[in-house]
This record gives C-alpha cells, structure tokens and sequence, in this order.
C-alpha cells in the first residue's frame, strides 16, 4: 500500500501532508503527556516487529502479494497517537533507505496506513465492551475495516491525482477488493496477539493510551 | 524484568518475520505495484534511497545479505523509536 513517489500530484500530496502534520502535532503533544517508562519499550519493539512484519509479502490474488500493516495492534497498546509515532518511524526508514513508498507520498502513506490504519481499529475496539470474546472480534473487526478503509483512501488518493491515468471507479475498488484479503489476515493476526497478550501479559492492554481526548473512554 | 523479557520475545519474533518474509518476498509483486503496472503508472523517484526495494546493490538476491540487512534495519528502528519516546519523555520534564 505505499504510494511511491510520483503517482499523487503535488495538490494530493501537499493536502494528506497538511492533514497528517496536524496529526503529528497533537500526537506529539499528547505522547509528551503520557509516555511511561513501561511504555517506551512497548512502544520501541512493536515499531520494530511491524516493520519486520512488513517485510513478509504473503499471495493474495491475480499474483499479487500484500502484507501486515500493524495499525491495529499498535493502536490497541500504545493508543492511536502512540501508533500513529511508531508507524511514522516505520514509514519514513522505509521511504529514506529502501524506497518503499515515496518522500514526495510520505504525508498521503503516513495519512494512510499511520492515522486511518490506526484510528480506525482502535475505535472499533473501543465500542464494543470488554469480555474476552468481544476484545477478540473487536481485534479482529477493526483491524479488517482498519485495512480496508486506509486502502480506499489510498485509492482515493490515487483516482484524484492526475499523474494517475484511470478515476476513482478504478482505483478504489481494485484497492478495496485486494486489500480486503489482506484485511482478512491483519484481522486473524490481530485477534491472535491479543489471544496471547490476554493470557500472558494483560497488563499490557491496560496501560495509558496516547490518546485524543475525544477518544478517551 | 518484565519489559526485559517482552523485549527478547518482540526481537525474537521480528527475526522470524524477516527471515521468512526474505525467503516469501520476491514471490510476487505488491497490489499497488500491479495496478500501476497494469494502469501504466510509472514511479519518478526524487530519492535514491542506498537499498532499494531492501536489497544491496550489488548483492541483489543473496538471502544471507537480505536478512541482514532485516535484521540490522529491525535493531535500527527499535532503537530510533526507542530514541524517539525518550526524546519525548525527557522533554517534558524539563
């Protein structure tokens, strides 16, 4: 789902770019706020497990492969602002050193797959109350309509950009009907680390959430 | 202790992505790299970033170099948002 450079034009990137330094601001602000010595290391290997979990291409459909955003789960411990940091560091290495994804696209990427990517799953979760059951269909739903969602805005993206030849009814559906699949996996993946986190480390789903106000429960 | 553990555990599992998803990578490409080949869209890079497409130049398919390079940039970004949350902590105590 990284956008390279050259396929937004400069309207497009210059907007997402607007949109998603507002977002830096506040989630900044608030992680000044209320990062604890507990959630630092959290917060450190997380970024570092989705970035390796980024690296495995798994086959969908048509001979294309997609892989794990990790949006839902770092939204889940850390808070959507603690989420939105980790895959900003996730997402600039990748643009800087490998190429995956573009500078010029950063702000359109990091509004992707850094704020809906990770603002959606988290108030999924919060609006279902909390058994063991609900966390774990909450995990599950929000992670799918996490992914689906940051791929229609990519599509969006790229059907308003005029360096990109074909419309939003091209774009959208082909990005939303792939990445549903992906979706799909980022659910079961999700559901499956909050399996284990509410057998062996609880704590870690109850600590503060870097969080907006709006979303405070 | 606790974190000591959960941080040896979050490596552990990272290392396992990496080695499988540099054994899994080259299978195919990316959806949105497909669309736009298929819909004529070509990238113009304004950066040459030292490893593309998280390859060495020059070493481009070696398995052994790929991993490393996953495991050295993993290490890496652990320690940048590492970095990065102490930044902010300290900040604010000032």
């Amino acid at each position: 789902m990284h956008i390279p450079d050259g396929f937004l034009d400069l309207k497009i990137c210059l907007i997402t770019y607007a949109l998603t330094i507002i977002f830096w601001f506040f989630a900044f602000r608030k992680a000044k706020e209320t990062l604890t010595d507990k959630q630092i290391p959290l917060m450190a290997v997380l970024t570092a497990m989705f970035f390796a979990a980024q690296m495995m291409n798994y086959p969908i459909i048509g001979g294309t492969t997609a892989h794990l955003l990790g949006g839902p789960i770092l939204a889940i411990t850390l808070g959507p602002y603690g989420g939105l940091i980790s895959m900003s560091v996730i997402l600039l290495i990748q643009a800087l050193f490998f190429g995956d994804g573009g500078l010029t696209t950063l702000g359109a990427n990091v509004w992707n797959m850094g704020i809906i990517g990770v603002f959606i799953p988290y108030i999924v979760w919060i609006l279902l109350p909390k058994n063991r059951n609900r966390m774990v269909l909450g995990a599950f739903l929000g992670a799918f309509i996490g992914d689906v969602l940051a791929a229609i805005s990519a599509g969006l993206e790229l059907g308003f950009s005029t360096k990109f030849l074909y419309g939003i009814s091209i774009s959208v559906p082909v990005m939303a009907v792939h990445h549903s699949i992906m979706g799909v996996g980022e659910g079961i993946v999700t559901s499956i680390i909050i399996l284990i986190l509410l057998k062996s480390r609880p704590d870690l789903l109850n600590l503060p959430k870097i969080t907006p106000k709006w979303l405070t429960k | 202790m606790k974190s000591k553990k959960m941080i040896i555990a979050g490596m552990i599992v990272s290392i396992i992505f990496v080695i499988v998803g540099c054994v899994w990578l080259s299978a195919s490409a990316e959806t949105l790299d497909k669309v736009a080949e298929e819909l004529e869209a070509f990238e113009s890079p304004i950066w040459n970033p030292p490893l593309p497409d998280y390859e060495l130049p020059g070493f481009e398919g070696n398995l052994i170099v790929n991993i490393g390079i996953g495991i050295l940039f993993t290490l890496i970004i652990f320690t940048v948002a590492f970095g990065v949350g102490k930044v902010l902590q300290k900040s604010v105590r000032k």
